[in-house]
C-alpha cells in the first residue's frame, strides 16, 4: 500500500484493530506456547489437508485479535510443510511431526519455487466470520485457511479449510452440575451444541451426560449450511423428518453464542441453555424467555419503523457468500415493487461514521452472512436490518405477522421466493403497473393527479407522506422530450435525475439547509462581513501554506 | 315527526347571516345533554315524552349505559322565529325570520376535552351550562377559557333548578343569590380571559344571555321572555322591563313605582325577580308537588296553560313536568337566547379570520375567510373523523369557511405538517360526497356554502385526524388545534394470538383517527402502546380497540406514564467530543431551560417557524434571555417541534454552517432517545460552545458529525445532573367540608400535595386544588370516593413535568435509579446506564 492517507470511506489506520461492531465478544489472545500454537491452529491438519490436495498457494486469514499469531503460524506452516515434502514418510502420521528446533529453514520457503507458498490476509473487509475470496484472489491463491470462529457459509470461488481454533473449556464438571439441576427430568429432550472453538469437547460432555442418565441427549455435528434448522449443525432424525418438533427439544449450548444464532434460535426450541466458559460465576441461563425475546422485539419495532423509510441503503457486507449477487437483485426488486427508492452500497467493514455520511437513505438492508447481518449498535444513526425483515416490513399492515419467528440467512429467502415466485412477482408487477395505469389516466387532464394516501407511520403514531416515491414513474413522453423541451414542473413532484426519479437528489434540493457557498450571507446577516484572507491551497494531503508552519 | 326537510335547511345554508354554529359545553354531568334534548325534540326528532331522558346525541351503547358523553356529536336543527319584534332584538344582520342551528353537543369529562376543541373549533357560539346547585366547577371555567381562547361567544344557562326547588327548597331570595353568585362566577371566568377583539362577553340575565331552567324537565326561561311577556302589561319599554326584572330593582306596590331601596317604610320589599318570575313558578311547583288539586285549574288558567285530558289526570313530578314544560318551554328560551345573542358566521369569521388562518391576513384565502364568502377560494377545516357504519372509514367533519364544496370537487388536502410550497402533508384529491351531520343519522347533501358544519367522504384516508382543505394552491393551513390535555397515561396492548396482529395494527391506525387526542404507536421496544389524557379516557380507548377496532382479544398492560429525561445543573464541565476520525470536536453544555419556556414552546407560542427576531424578542422579555443566544436557536428538538433547544455560542468558526444540517440531525437522534432511558428529552438547553473542523470538507461530513453530536450532547447531559421528569396532574376536588380529611390522607400517600382550599361561597363545598405524580393517579378516584364516602369528585389534568424525586437516575440503588433500571430492562437495553466516558472524549 503505497498511499500515505486512507482513501475517505475506508476504516482509518487507527481504528483497523477495533472493531466497533462486536468489540466486546472478541477476547485477547495472551501469549502461547509452541506446543499450544500447534494445538490450537491445528497445524497439523492444515498441512496434511494442504498435502491432499497439492495446494500451491495458500491464503491465511486471520481474525484481528489473532493477528499477532500470525507469523508464528505461518512459520509453522511453512516450517512443516518443508519438513513434509522433504520426508513424506512423516507425513503419512501428522501427530509425528513436531517442529523442528530453531528457525533455521524461516523465510527460505518462499524462493522454492515448487514448495507451497504462504500469504497473511491482513484487515479483512467484512466479518471476520465470513472468508475473504476477493483478498485471497489478489494473491491468487488456491486455498484459503481460515482461523478463528466461522460462520460457515458457502463461498463461490475457492476451497476453505477451516481452523476453529479450539478453546480451552475449563470445567467440564460444572456443566453437568447445571445440567442436571436444570433439566430435573432426565428423560427431557436435550440437543447439544457448542460454539465452533469448543466443538471439539462434545463428544465428551456428552458421554458424561449420558452416563450421568440423561436419555435423550443429541450431538450436533458441523455441517456446512447456515440454512439448516439449527444453522450449521445437524439435527436429530426425528427433526429432520419433521421440522416442527424441533420444538420439543431443549438447546444446552456450550460457550456463548452469536446474536443471530440465538434470535434464529429462539423460537425454534423449546428453551435455551447456555454454559458460559466461565460457568463457574454465571451457571445456566435460559435466555430464550427474556433477553431474546425483548431482542426480537427490538428488532419488531425495527421493522415497522422502517416501514415508512421511502429510500433504502443496500449495504452489500459480503463478496464471498454464495448467491450474494441474486438476493441483492431480489431486495431491489422487493423495494422497488413497494414504490420505494433503493442504492446500492459497499463500505467495507460497517461503522457508524461511514453509515451517517448518507444521511438521505431512511434504511439500511445489509447482505452477508448470517452471523454479521445483525448489526444492533444503538451508535449507529438509520437502522439496519437484514433482507428476511425487509420482507416483513414492506408487506402491508394487513399481512404482516410476527410469531418471533426470525431468520438472518438470505439462503432461506431465495428458496421461499423460488417456491412462491410466479404468484408473487406477478402480482407486485401488477401492482405496480396499476398504480402507473392510475398516475398516467389522471395526467390526461391538466390539473394535478390525483395523490395517492398517506400511510401511517406506526413509530410516531402519525400519518406520513410520500413513503413510496418511486410510485409515480415518470411519463415516457416526459422522458423523451427532457433534453431539449421546456417541461412544466409540478410542485409536488419529485426531483428526476436522467430521466430517472431521484429521491437522493431530492433529499439535497429539499432537506439540506446548507447550498454551498454565498448561502452563508442570508443567514448571517445582521454580522458585519469579515475581511478576505488567503486560506489554504494545494493539494489535501500536505497544503502549501501547511508546509511554512 | 321532522319539523323541516333537508331542503329546507339547504336553503337556509345560503344564508350565513341566519346560521349560528354553536357548541353545548359544561362540567361533566351539569346536563348538556338532557338539555340538547328539549331542543332536539322542538326539531320534530325525538317525541316530548321522552325528551330529557334519552339523550339523542349520546349516540354509542356505553354513552347511554354510564350516563357520560364521550364524543362530541352534531345536529342540525331548524328553527322559525314567529315574532317580528324579536328579529329587531337581534344586533346583526338577518334575512328573514328562519334559522338553522349547528349545534354539537359534547362531552364534561376534563379527559375528553379534545373533542371539546375539536367542536369548538367549528363553532361561533358556545352555550356554557351550569349547574345551579353545584356552580361553576373545574371544567366549566377549562371549556370557558378554551372556547374565549378560539373567539367563541358564550351564553349561559343556569341548569337543574328543579333540583334547588324540590331537593333543596330554597327560598326565592335564596334561589336568586345562588343564581348571581353562579352568573357572578362565570363572568369572572370570562373577565380573566378577556379578548379585545370578541369584545365584552359577560353574561347578564338583563342582556338575555343568561337562562334559567330545567333540561331534565324540559322548561327554560330568560329574564327577557318575562320582560316582553310584562313590558305588554305594564305598557313600559321592554329593555326597561328587562334591567328592572333583574338585579336591585323592587316594585314597590303601595306607591306601584320601581325602586332600587330594597326596603319601603320599615317593609323589606320583594326582589321584581323574585315577585314577577320566580313567584309563579314557585306557585306551580308549590300546587303540583303539594297536590292542591283544587287550585291548580285556577293557576293554570291565569297562566293560559291548557292541559289535554290525558295531562289532567297526572300527578306529582309528571304533572309538574307538563305544566312547566307547557309553561315555559326550554327550547323557546335557548333558541331565542342563541338567535338573539349568539353570532352569525358573517360576524364571527370577521373576528376570528386571524386567529384562525395561518397566513398572512391579506391573501385571498384569509379575505375569503373573513368576508364568509360562499364564492372566495374554499376553506374548510376538519376538526376531527365520526366513524361510519362501514368499518375502517370515516367521516370527516369539519366547517367551510370560505367558498363552498361540492361532491367531486378537487381540492388540496393540507395535514398539519403542510408548509407551503413544499409537498409534505398535501395531497389531491376529489371530495367524494358531501353530507350533513343529524345525530346519529347523515343525510346527503349536494353542496355547501361557507359558514356551515358538514361532513365529508373520501378524506379520510388523507388526514389522520383533522387538516384544511382548499382550493387554493397559494393557501396556508387554518391553525392546527391546541389541545388542553395530552396523552400522558398509557397502556401496552398484545394480542393473544399472534395471527391476529394485523388486526391490531389495523385497529391501532383506526383507534388513532376516531379520536383527536388519543396517541397509538409502535414503541423502540416493540410495543404497541395506546396513550390517553387519563384514566378514563385510555379505558374507553381500549375497550374501543379491543371490541371494534381490532375485534381481538388483546392483552393490556397496567397503565404506566410516560417519563422525559432532562437535566437539573448546568454541564459541570464543558463536554467535548472528537469525530471517529478525531479531526473535529465539539464542545457543547446543558442546562436546563425555564418550564414557562417549554410550556410556550408546547403550546405553539414560541415555534421553530416564527421570525427568529420575534421569537428572539419574546424570549428575551418574557424569559429573560440573552437576546443573542435567543437570534442563535438552531433547531427545536425532537422532531423538530419539541422543547429542547440547540444554541449556537460559538464566535468564529470556520465552515459552522456546513455542518449544520449534520448537527441538526444529530440533535434531533439525541433528544428523542435520551442517555438515561432512551425516552425522549425535555427541557434542555445545549450551548455549542465551539467547534473545530477539519478544513477538508470530506473529513467532516455527516458521518464524522451526526454521531459526534450525539455523543456529545449525551456527554453534556450526563454532565448536568440528568433527572428523570414525570407527568403531573392538576387534581381540582369538590368536598364537602366534613369530607376534607379524607382528601388530605389520599394525596399524602400517593406524593399528592394540596396548594389552593376555597370555601365555595354561600356553600358548604370546598374547592381543593392538589399536585398529584400521574404514576399514584391510577384508582386515585376510587380511593378518594371510598375515603371520603363518595362525597369528593376529582377532576385530573395534566398539568406539567416535575422532577422524579429520589435521587440521581444512574445510581441504580436510588429509587430514581430502579425506575430507570426497569424502563431499560423492558426495553430490552444494558440495565446500567453507559457513563458519561463513553461519550466524552479527553483532549
Amino acid at each position: 500500500m503505497a498511499r500515505l492517507s486512507a482513501p475517505a470511506l475506508s476504516t482509518s489506520e487507527t481504528h483497523v484493530f477495533e472493531d466497533d461492531i462486536d468489540q466486546a465478544k472478541t477476547k485477547p489472545i495472551g501469549p502461547f506456547s509452541e506446543e499450544q500454537l500447534w494445538v490450537t491452529y491445528e497445524i497439523d491438519r492444515t498441512l496434511v489437508e494442504i498435502k491432499r490436495a497439492q495446494y500451491k498457494r495458500i491464503a491465511l486469514q486471520f481474525p484481528d485479535n489473532m493477528l499477532c499469531h500470525a507469523p508464528r503460524v505461518c512459520n509453522a506452516l511453512s516450517h512443516g510443510s518443508r519438513e513434509q515434502s522433504l520426508s513424506p514418510k512423516d507425513a503419512q502420521d501428522p501427530a509425528d511431526v513436531r517442529p523442528v528446533e530453531g528457525q533455521m529453514y524461516g523465510m527460505s520457503i518462499t524462493y522454492e519455487r515448487s514448495k507451497p507458498k504462504f500469504y497473511i490476509l491482513g484487515d479483512t473487509s467484512y466479518g471476520s466470520c465470513c472468508v475473504d475470496e476477493i483478498a485471497a484472489e489478489h494473491v491468487d491463491a488456491d486455498v484459503i485457511v481460515h482461523y478463528g470462529r466461522a460462520c460457515l457459509s458457502p463461498t463461490t470461488r475457492l476451497p476453505v479449510i477451516h481452523i476453529f481454533t479450539v478453546q480451552p473449556l475449563p470445567d467440564s464438571e460444572t456443566i453437568r452440575q447445571e445440567a442436571e439441576r436444570t433439566f430435573a427430568d432426565r428423560s427431557d429432550k436435550i440437543i447439544l451444541m457448542a460454539d465452533l472453538p469448543y466443538q471439539c469437547y462434545l463428544h465428551n460432555i456428552f458421554n458424561m451426560l449420558q452416563s450421568h442418565g440423561f436419555l435423550n441427549l443429541y450431538e450436533t455435528e458441523v455441517k456446512h449450511d447456515p440454512s439448516s434448522l439449527l444453522p450449521n449443525r445437524t439435527v436429530p432424525d426425528e427433526v429432520s423428518r419433521q421440522p416442527c418438533r424441533l420444538k420439543d427439544w431443549h438447546l444446552l449450548h456450550v460457550a456463548d453464542p452469536p446474536d443471530a444464532l440465538l434470535l434464529t434460535l429462539s423460537s425454534r426450541v423449546a428453551s435455551i441453555h447456555i454454559c458460559n466458559t466461565s460457568m463457574s460465576v454465571t451457571g445456566l441461563e435460559n435466555l430464550a424467555s427474556l433477553s431474546t425475546s425483548r431482542a426480537l422485539n427490538r428488532r419488531y419495532a425495527l421493522l415497522t419503523l422502517v416501514k415508512t423509510a421511502s429510500t433504502f441503503g443496500i449495504l452489500i457486507n459480503t463478496l464471498s457468500v454464495q448467491n450474494y449477487l441474486d438476493i441483492v437483485g431480489h431486495v431491489k426488486e422487493q423495494i422497488l415493487a413497494a414504490g420505494k427508492k433503493s442504492y446500492q452500497f459497499v463500505v467495507g467493514k460497517v461503522n457508524a461514521a461511514k453509515l451517517a455520511n448518507f444521511s438521505e437513505i431512511d434504511a439500511w438492508v445489509v447482505i452477508g452472512c448470517w452471523e454479521s447481518s445483525l448489526i444492533d449498535s444503538k451508535d449507529i444513526w438509520k437502522p439496519i436490518i437484514t433482507p428476511f425483515e425487509l420482507g416483513l416490513s414492506l408487506q402491508e399492515d394487513q399481512d404482516r405477522t410476527w410469531t418471533g419467528e426470525w431468520s438472518s440467512d438470505y439462503q432461506r429467502i431465495l428458496t421461499m421466493e423460488d417456491t412462491a415466485a410466479p404468484r408473487g412477482k406477478e402480482e407486485a408487477y401488477a401492482g405496480l403497473a396499476e398504480n402507473k395505469a392510475d398516475s398516467s389516466s389522471v395526467e390526461g387532464d391538466d390539473s394535478e393527479p390525483e395523490s395517492s394516501p398517506p400511510e401511517f407511520d406506526l413509530r410516531s403514531g402519525r400519518y406520513v407522506s410520500g413513503s413510496r416515491p418511486m410510485h409515480f414513474q415518470p411519463h415516457r413522453s416526459q422522458k423523451s422530450m427532457a433534453d431539449n423541451a421546456l417541461v412544466r414542473r409540478s410542485q409536488s413532484e419529485i426531483t428526476i435525475m436522467g430521466g430517472q426519479l431521484s429521491p437522493g437528489a431530492d433529499f439535497l434540493r429539499n432537506k439540506r439547509g446548507w447550498k454551498g457557498l454565498g448561502s452563508d450571507f442570508d443567514m448571517s446577516s445582521e454580522e458585519p462581513s469579515t475581511s478576505i484572507a488567503e486560506g489554504r491551497s494545494g493539494l489535501a494531503r500536505a497544503y502549501v501554506n501547511d508546509r511554512a508552519h | 315527526m321532522v319539523n323541516f326537510t333537508v331542503e329546507e335547511i339547504r336553503a337556509l345554508m345560503d344564508k350565513p347571516a341566519n346560521i349560528r354554529n354553536m357548541s353545548v359545553i359544561a362540567h361533566v354531568d351539569h346536563g348538556k345533554s338532557t338539555l340538547t334534548d328539549s331542543l332536539v325534540q322542538r326539531a320534530g326528532i325525538i317525541s316530548a315524552a321522552k325528551a330529557g331522558e334519552q339523550r339523542f346525541t349520546d349516540t354509542r351503547k356505553d354513552e347511554q349505559d354510564r350516563c357520560i358523553t364521550i364524543k362530541s356529536t352534531a345536529i342540525s336543527l331548524y328553527s322559525h322565529m314567529a315574532d317580528e319584534e324579536d328579529l329587531k332584538d337581534i344586533p346583526q344582520k338577518v334575512e328573514g325570520n328562519d334559522f338553522l342551528i349547528n349545534l354539537i353537543d359534547s362531552p364534561g369529562h376534563v379527559d375528553f376535552s379534545s373533542e371539546v376543541t375539536a367542536a369548538l373549533r367549528v363553532t361561533d357560539g358556545a352555550l356554557v351550562v351550569v349547574d345551579c346547585v353545584e356552580g361553576v366547577c373545574v371544567q366549566t371555567e377549562t371549556v370557558l377559557r378554551q372556547a374565549l381562547g378560539e373567539r367563541i361567544k358564550p351564553v349561559c344557562i343556569v341548569n337543574k333548578v328543579d333540583r334547588a326547588l324540590l331537593e333543596l327548597q330554597v327560598s326565592k331570595e335564596d334561589l336568586f343569590q345562588s343564581f348571581s353568585r353562579t352568573i357572578e362566577s362565570v363572568n369572572v371566568v370570562i373577565s380573566t380571559y378577556y379578548d379585545k377583539a370578541l369584545g365584552d362577553c359577560q353574561v347578564q340575565p338583563y342582556n338575555g344571555t343568561v337562562a334559567f331552567g330545567s333540561g331534565l324537565h324540559g322548561w327554560g326561561f330568560t329574564v327577557r321572555q318575562f320582560a316582553v311577556k310584562y313590558a305588554k302589561k305594564f305598557g313600559v319599554d321592554k329593555a326597561k322591563m328587562m334591567e328592572r326584572l333583574w338585579g336591585d330593582n323592587y316594585f314597590n306596590p303601595k306607591t306601584k313605582k320601581w325602586t332600587k331601596n330594597g326596603t319601603h317604610e320599615g317593609q323589606p320589599l320583594e326582589r321584581a325577580f323574585n315577585q314577577f318570575i320566580l313567584d309563579p313558578i314557585f306557585k306551580i311547583f308549590n300546587t303540583v308537588m303539594n297536590f292542591k288539586k283544587d287550585e291548580l285549574p285556577k293557576l293554570l288558567e291565569k297562566l293560559e296553560i291548557k292541559l289535554t285530558g290525558d295531562e289532567k289526570d297526572l300527578e306529582g313530578k309528571p304533572l309538574l313536568k307538563v305544566v312547566m314544560r307547557k309553561f315555559l318551554p326550554a327550547a323557546d328560551a335557548l333558541l331565542e337566547m342563541m338567535v338573539i345573542h349568539l353570532p352569525s358566521p358573517i360576524t364571527a369569521q370577521k373576528y376570528r379570520a386571524e386567529t384562525l388562518y395561518e397566513g398572512p391576513s391579506d391573501d385571498e384565502a384569509c379575505i375569503g375567510i373573513r368576508d364568509c364568502d360562499p364564492k372566495g377560494p374554499l376553506m374548510l377545516y376538519v376538526s376531527k373523523m365520526v366513524p361510519t357504519s362501514d368499518k375502517g372509514r370515516f367521516y370527516a367533519f369539519g366547517r367551510v369557511f370560505s367558498g363552498t364544496v361540492r361532491s367531486g370537487l378537487k381540492v388540496r388536502i393540507q395535514g398539519p405538517n403542510y408548509q407551503p410550497g413544499r409537498k409534505e402533508d398535501l395531497f389531491v384529491k376529489s371530495i367524494q360526497r358531501t353530507i350533513l351531520m343529524m345525530g346519529r343519522n347523515i343525510e346527503p347533501i349536494e353542496d355547501v356554502p361557507a359558514g356551515n358544519i358538514l361532513g365529508l367522504v373520501g378524506v379520510d384516508q388523507f388526514l389522520l385526524k383533522s387538516g384544511t382543505l382548499t382550493t387554493l394552491e397559494t393557501a396556508h393551513n387554518l391553525k392546527v388545534m391546541k389541545f388542553s390535555v395530552s396523552p400522558v397515561v398509557q397502556a401496552s396492548v398484545e394480542v393473544k394470538n399472534a395471527n391476529d396482529l394485523p388486526k391490531l395494527v389495523e385497529g391501532l391506525k383506526r383507534l388513532s383517527k376516531s379520536d383527536p387526542c388519543v396517541l397509538a404507536y409502535i414503541n423502540e421496544a416493540g410495543e404497541h402502546i395506546v396513550a390517553g389524557a387519563g384514566e378514563l379516557h385510555l379505558e374507553i380507548c381500549l375497550k374501543d380497540l379491543e371490541e371494534d377496532h381490532a375485534g381481538v382479544p388483546l392483552r393490556i398492560s397496567d397503565p404506566v406514564v410516560s417519563y422525559r429525561e432532562s437535566v437539573g445543573a448546568e454541564s459541570s464541565i464543558t463536554a467535548l467530543s472528537k469525530s471517529p476520525n478525531k479531526h473535529n470536536r465539539l464542545y457543547v453544555t446543558a442546562q436546563p431551560m425555564d418550564e414557562d419556556v417549554s410550556k410556550d414552546i408546547e403550546s405553539g407560542k414560541i415555534g421553530p417557524r416564527d421570525d427568529f427576531k420575534s421569537r428572539a424578542r419574546i424570549l428575551a422579555d418574557d424569559h429573560g434571555w440573552d437576546v443573542t443566544d435567543a437570534r442563535k436557536i438552531w433547531c427545536f428538538g425532537p422532531e423538530t417541534i419539541g422543547p429542547n433547544l440547540l444554541i449556537d455560542q460559538t464566535k468564529a468558526v470556520q465552515y459552522l454552517n456546513e455542518i449544520k444540517d449534520s448537527v441538526v440531525s444529530g440533535f434531533q437522534w439525541a433528544t428523542k432517545e435520551g442517555p438515561v432511558a432512551e425516552e425522549p428529552m425535555r427541557s434542555v438547553r445545549f450551548n455549542i460552545q465551539d467547534v473545530t473542523l477539519h478544513a477538508d470538507a470530506i473529513h467532516r461530513g455527516g458521518g464524522q458529525i451526526i454521531p459526534t453530536t450525539r455523543r456529545v450532547l449525551y456527554a453534556a447531559t450526563l454532565l448536568a445532573s440528568p433527572t428523570l421528569l414525570e407527568p403531573i396532574f392538576l387534581v381540582e376536588i369538590q368536598v364537602p367540608e366534613q369530607a376534607m380529611g379524607g382528601i388530605y390522607g389520599v394525596l399524602t400517600r400517593r406524593r399528592g400535595h394540596v396548594f389552593s382550599e376555597e370555601q365555595r361561597p354561600g356553600t358548604p363545598l370546598f374547592n381543593v386544588k392538589a399536585y398529584l405524580p400521574v404514576n399514584e393517579s391510577f384508582g386515585f378516584t376510587a380511593d378518594l370516593r371510598s375515603h371520603t364516602g363518595g362525597q369528593a369528585f376529582p377532576q385530573n389534568v395534566f398539568d406539567h413535568y416535575q422532577m422524579l424525586p429520589g435521587g440521581s437516575p444512574l445510581d441504580p440503588t436510588t429509587m430514581t435509579g430502579k425506575i430507570v433500571q426497569t424502563m431499560r430492562k423492558r426495553k430490552g437495553i444494558k440495565e446500567l446506564v453507559p457513563g458519561v466516558e463513553n461519550y466524552y472524549d479527553k483532549l
